[in-house]
This record gives structure tokens, C-alpha cells and sequence, in this order.
């Protein structure tokens, strides 16, 4: 038995056995099978396998299978029902599972989460901007801090300017500042890194001592 | 192509599944009536012999059971088949853990013939059963599930998940294959 090689055609044949061709198809198939003697065998080969795959296979009892199926889930009527009267319906095996919970709390976490570190970034501002407490963390660091340039030599009265890494400036109190000022802060203080970094060395501040100026 | 036949029959399942689904427990037989015998044969293709109706029974509890799960985008029957071939596949898990059967290579799965079918069937449709029976079993699932079924290559390809030209191309290595078989009687 050799091969037809029209290969759209021979694709086209276990569809053209089921009959499940439409009109025009199933006729260019008929055209076809009038002339080619390897599709008419093949076409005789695949209605054997469809019988041999019928005939060794066991007659299924539908009434046994059906009997074994779950009942319909079938919707509660709205108006309640004295208990006895109620109709018993079995649920099914897979019943509708409600969503885990931890999903419908996660929102509160999140704004909670949001919440700690608006507050935790605020907090953080005004204690650095506080100007005793200022001037004390730049009295401090100059010990402890590595402070480019003079400033380990720094007047305790001077007006004092901590500007960290990314060019954030603090210094003197929130009542010397503007309106425009305030918000200016509030811009740069969106950008500020609340974690602490892996490397130790980008948080150390940049400290610049600004001659009594106001400082921003 | 056959597309208007099987939205009809699509449609049918689909009027089948509300009526169950409405409290109808006849239109569950219904659906057991059109679909047991075709997914009997595919089971049988797989060479299991024993347990043919209860690996049925179980396929129509996991579907009745998940019938909201269903989405139409593929025929119920394709559905069906899913859920058939993965419970073969736990079964056949099973078995190997319990080495109570022995493995078949995934190249040589030549099923074990029982003498009696051969007395008792054609010789000719006994021929042809044992030529599939020699096919790889991706051959094998493919073939059947193409020749016995009419299935389309799309819907073979989501239920042995692969691809359509992967199909196509099994589908013609086993016709091939058969085709030899057969020719040297």
C-alpha cells in the first residue's frame, strides 16, 4: 500500500470517514477518490481500524455511570422554608470554595504598610530638621562620620546644611521655610531612600556648612 | 471542513450541561449516552482492558463534579478526553509504584494480544488492532483519537498536549507504520 501524494487530501480523510466533511469538501474527496486508488485504500484501511477499535472495546452501562454521578447543584429558593420541608439537594464533590483569606486582608496590610512609612519618613524629616538636634548630628558625625573637605572643624554656632547623597538638603527649622519651600521638601523627600542601603558608605551624609543662610 | 457538525454537537452538550445544571438529572445520562462509548475506545487504545468502565465512571464523576469549571472553548468531549488521559496517567503511576505491572518503553509499546480476541473478531479488523497496538503510544493516541474520533488536529493537540504540526506529523508516521504492518502478511 503506497502513499497518495496529495497530502491535503489524505489529511482530510479521517474527517471524509466520519462524514463530518462539509458538501463541498466531501465532494472534491469523492472527485478524488475516483482516480486515486492508494486514497480509496486508505479510506478502506481507516474504516477497519475504526470497526477494530469498536469491536475490542467493552460496552459501557451509561445507567451505572449516570447512577454514580453527583447531583446538580440546584439553587436554594429565596423565600426560607421550615426545616423539614426543605428540599435536600446533595452538593457537589467540588464545592465552591471561598477565596483564601489571606488575599482579602492583604489590601489592609498594604495601606497599613503605607501608612507606617509615610509616617516613618516624616517622623525622620522632622527630627532632622529640628536645629538643635541638627546642629548636634552634624557635631556628632564629624567624629564618627567620614566629612569631605573642613567640616570636622565646624562652629557650634554656625547654621549647619546636611545634604545627603541625592542632593537632599536639611537644616534650620520648618517655620523658617516658605510655603513654596515646604513643598519643595515634600518633593525631595518622595526621593529619599527609607531602607538602608547594602553598602554602608552611600549612607554616609555629605555635609556642607552654609555661613548663616537660610538653609534649603 | 466539518465545523458546522461539531458547533451542532457543541451546542447540544452545552444545552445538555444547563439542564443538568438545572436540577434535569436525565440530561447527565444524556451526556454519559453520547460520550462513554468514545471515550471506552480511547481508554482501550491505551491497551487498558480491565478497568475500561471504571476509568469511564471516574472521568464523568471528575466532570460532573467540576462541570462549572468547564469552559467552553474546547468541546466537551475534548474535556472529557483531558480528564480521561490524566487519570490513565495517575493509574499508570500507581502501577509503577506498585511494580504490579511491567513498564512499557515509550518506543516498543507492543500491548500483549489476548488469543481470544483474535477467535472471536475478523482477522482482518484483528490485523489492523494489532498494528495500532504496535504504534508508539503517542502514535497510538493520536491515531485514535484522529481515526475513531474524527477529532480535528487542534483539539488532539490540547488533549495530548502538544501542537497540531506535532499531530499531524504522528498521525501520518503511524498511518505509515500500519500500512507496513499490515503489508507483510
Amino acid at each position: 500500500m503506497t502513499d497518495c501524494p496529495n497530502g491535503l487530501i489524505r489529511d482530510q480523510l479521517p474527517e471524509y470517514v466520519h462524514g463530518v466533511l462539509a458538501a463541498d469538501a466531501a465532494a472534491r474527496i469523492d472527485a478524488h477518490l475516483d482516480g486515486c486508488e492508494d486514497c480509496r485504500a486508505e479510506v478502506a484501511l481507516l474504516g477497519k481500524a475504526r470497526a477494530a477499535m469498536a469491536l475490542f472495546t467493552p460496552k459501557m452501562d451509561v445507567a451505572s455511570i449516570a447512577a454514580a454521578l453527583p447531583a446538580p447543584r440546584v439553587a436554594a429558593p429565596r423565600v426560607a422554608a421550615p426545616r423539614v420541608a426543605a428540599p435536600r439537594v446533595a452538593a457537589p464533590r467540588v464545592a465552591a470554595r471561598r477565596a483564601p483569606r489571606r488575599f482579602a486582608v492583604s489590601g489592609v496590610w498594604q495601606y497599613a504598610a503605607a501608612a507606617a512609612l509615610v509616617l516613618a519618613v516624616g517622623s525622620s524629616a522632622l527630627w532632622l530638621s529640628a536645629p538643635e538636634r541638627s546642629a548636634q548630628r552634624v557635631a556628632d558625625s564629624s567624629s564618627t562620620a567620614t566629612v569631605p573637605g573642613t567640616a570636622a572643624a565646624l562652629p557650634m554656632n554656625a547654621a549647619v546644611v546636611a545634604q545627603s547623597e541625592n542632593g537632599m538638603t536639611f537644616g534650620g527649622g520648618l517655620s523658617d521655610l516658605s510655603l513654596n519651600d515646604l513643598q519643595s521638601l515634600l518633593g525631595q523627600m518622595d526621593s529619599v531612600r527609607t531602607l538602608p542601603s547594602s553598602d554602608p558608605s552611600s549612607m554616609t551624609p555629605v555635609l556642607t556648612v552654609n555661613e548663616g543662610g537660610k538653609s534649603l | 471542513m466539518g465545523v458546522p457538525h461539531r458547533e451542532a454537537d457543541a451546542t447540544v452538550d452545552l444545552a445538555l450541561i444547563a439542564r443538568w445544571q438545572g436540577g434535569d438529572q436525565r440530561a447527565a445520562s444524556e451526556i454519559v449516552e453520547r460520550h462513554a462509548q468514545a471515550l471506552a475506545r480511547f481508554a482501550a487504545s491505551h491497551g487498558v482492558r480491565d478497568a475500561v468502565d471504571e476509568l469511564v465512571q471516574d472521568t464523568f464523576v471528575r466532570a460532573f463534579g467540576s462541570l462549572e469549571s468547564f469552559r467552553a472553548d474546547s468541546s466537551l468531549r475534548t474535556w472529557l478526553f483531558t480528564i480521561l488521559k490524566r487519570l490513565m496517567l495517575d493509574r499508570q503511576r500507581a502501577e509503577r509504584r506498585g511494580r504490579n505491572k511491567v513498564e512499557l518503553e515509550e518506543d516498543h509499546a507492543v500491548q500483549e494480544f489476548n488469543a481470544l480476541d483474535g477467535m472471536v473478531a475478523d482477522e482482518a479488523l484483528t490485523r489492523v488492532r494489532q498494528a495500532v497496538e504496535r504504534l508508539s503510544p503517542l502514535q497510538r493516541e493520536v491515531f485514535t483519537l484522529r481515526v475513531t474520533e474524527g477529532l480535528p488536529y487542534v483539539e488532539i493537540a490540547r488533549i495530548v498536549e502538544s501542537t497540531e504540526g506535532a499531530c499531524r506529523v504522528h498521525y501520518h508516521n503511524a498511518m505509515r507504520a500500519i500500512k507496513e504492518y499490515l503489508s507483510d502478511d
